[in-house]
């Protein structure tokens, strides 16, 4: 479904991604694990289109999208929750997320059954529908970012350390809902330090090293390779 | 007290258009984090729009004002072509530098096509007044008012219950998650500085037939609409209305009953003095992370 081919970015002087080439096949979840400042988020903005590609290409579903805007490729079925969640502060959780539906939303089309689909995921957003972004708590927060993405009806979801800043316990009932969604069909490519997690959810691996992909396999695989249990697992 | 609801009204009117421009400051401002230093001229342009199609075209009344509103929702879509997107990579100071640029010389422009001798824009209700309470009150300021009121339930509709309004306050917020869910950001930035354009259009219109039409009325109701904001609150949709009906009303009730020498005096001393003691303005400014 998503390839990227020899990717190379910069930030500037910075070459960030130095030739990362990665697959992810429809249906299955993905995780690329790395360190902070490894390139993860990068990489994710590049594919998103929110990061020029100095050399190498993106295929999506066959089309290189390298060229495209970013709303073009929302149009196609890729959407992000970012880092950082990025909940807009001023807008209700419901206008949160239904400003995402303006990527398939035809004139006066229900979203209803979107929303509801999201509200069943995270029961608690249902109860904050008329709040402001910026009142809700961190995961709640994050469930928006998610739930707002899903609202994008993507073929292709992108997360960018849903457990950054959340308290463990939160952390995992957030990847308990990637694994619902992830066990829905859609194909998910998320990005993590919390290896463990990632991990927990994935069905393949990447490992990211300041710009290079410098391990892949299976994710039951990556979770016994010696390196990634020094490195990231800290066993 | 005849003479006060007066005041009153007319101090409404006047209010009334500082806050339509301090309106367009603002939602281009919160959209595109540009302070237009050209504001006042956008008003400005938008009664000599006025005067091009109703004093020298001749044009009947709705065609008239039509015309003018789309001559400025055309300019608003130049200035975001010719002077927006090549800025918007400069420097805040560029920006700056930017429109005072623009605003010189689209005083200079208004200069060479109409002469330095002022216009008198007519309004549809010349002349005609009502009667409230004993005080005689001119049709025209009660229809700005009204006009105003109007376009501000408008734009609070907009703003609230349709994906554009929705989707500009979501650029306003963070533009970086604006396009990843998708919007078309430079659309909604384009659409701001129309709307912003056509604001000035209206107020500019209304203000005709109160002031003259001269190419130099730009730069005073800039400083209005300034003190506006300051006083509402830097950003805020409701503190550039608040802001705008009292600057109006403490100009027109300080020329009154104090001294018409002082009139201006008094709304930029109680600007300074929000600056000093509250710069935040009445409703401050509630969102400030951009993307
Ligand atoms: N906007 C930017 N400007 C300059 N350098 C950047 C920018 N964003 C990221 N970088 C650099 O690129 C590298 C990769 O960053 P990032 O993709 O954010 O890593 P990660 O998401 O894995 O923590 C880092 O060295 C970081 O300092
Ligand atoms: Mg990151």
């Amino acid at each position: 479904m998503l390839s990227c081919n020899d990717l190379v970015v910069a930030h500037g002087d910075i070459v960030a991604l130095q030739g990362v080439t990665l697959q992810v096949e429809a249906g299955e979840t993905v995780a690329l694990i790395g360190a902070n400042g490894a390139g993860k988020t990068t990489l994710l903005h590049a594919i998103s289109g929110l990061n020029r590609v100095s050399s190498g290409d993106i295929r999506f579903e066959r089309r290189s999208i390298a060229g495209w805007p970013t709303d073009a490729r929302v149009s196609a079925g890729i959407a992000q929750a970012p880092e950082g969640r990025r909940i807009f502060p001023g807008l209700s959780v419901e206008e949160n997320l239904t400003l995402a539906t303006v990527s398939w939303r035809r004139w006066r089309q229900s979203i209803a059954a979107d929303l509801d689909r999201v509200f069943g995921l995270f029961p608690r957003l249902k109860e904050r529908r008329r709040q402001l972004g910026w009142s809700l708590s961190g995961g709640e927060q994050q469930m928006l970012a998610i739930g707002r993405a899903l609202m994008a009806r993507p073929k292709l979801l992108l997360l960018d350390e849903p457990s950054l800043g959340l308290a463990p316990r939160l952390a995992e009932e957030v990847y308990e809902q990637v694994r619902c969604i992830g066990e829905t069909g859609l194909t998910i490519l998320v990005v993590e330090q919390n290896t463990v997690l990632a991990l927990s959810v994935a069905d393949r691996a990447y490992v990211l090293e300041t710009g290079r992909i410098v391990l892949e396999g299976p994710a039951d695989e990556l979770k016994h390779n010696a390196r990634v249990r020094e490195a990231y697992l800290g066993r | 007290m005849a003479d006060f609801v007066q005041l009153i009204i007319n101090g409404l009117a006047i209010g009334s258009v500082y806050a339509l421009a301090a309106i367009g400051f603002v939602i281009v401002y919160s959209a595109t984090g540009v302070v237009n230093f050209a504001a006042g001229q956008f008003v400005m342009f938008g009664t000599f729009a006025g005067v091009a199609t109703l004093v020298n075209a001749q044009l009947p009344w709705p065609f008239a004002y039509g015309a003018a509103l789309l001559i400025m929702a055309l300019f608003g879509a130049l200035f975001f072509v010719s002077v927006y997107l090549p800025l918007r990579r400069g420097s805040i100071v560029t920006i700056i530098i930017g429109t005072v640029a623009v605003s010189i010389t689209m005083q200079n422009a208004a200069l060479l096509s109409f002469g330095s001798w002022p216009f008198r824009l007519p309004s549809p209700v010349e002349d005609s007044a009502v009667s409230l309470g004993g005080a005689i009150i001119s049709l025209h300021a009660l229809a700005v008012v009204a006009v105003t009121a109007v376009m501000v339930a408008g734009l609070w509709l907009l703003f609230n219950r349709t994906s554009v309004g929705v989707g500009m306050r979501a650029v306003a917020q963070d533009v970086q998650a604006a396009r990843l869910m998708g919007l078309k950001v430079n659309r909604l930035l384009a659409f701001s500085w129309i709307l912003a354009a056509v604001l000035a259009g209206v107020a500019g219109l209304m203000l005709g037939p109160m002031w003259f039409a001269d190419v130099n009325m730009g730069d005073p109701i800039a400083l209005k609409a300034f003190a506006a904001t300051i006083i509402g609150g830097f950003g805020s949709l409701p503190g550039a209305i608040v802001g705008g009906l009292f600057v109006g009303l403490s100009e027109v009730l300080g020329a009154s009953y104090v001294s018409s020498a002082y009139k201006d005096l008094i709304s930029f001393g109680i600007m300074i003095a929000f600056l000093l003691v509250r710069p935040q303005g009445v409703f401050g400014e509630k969102i400030q992370d951009r993307g």
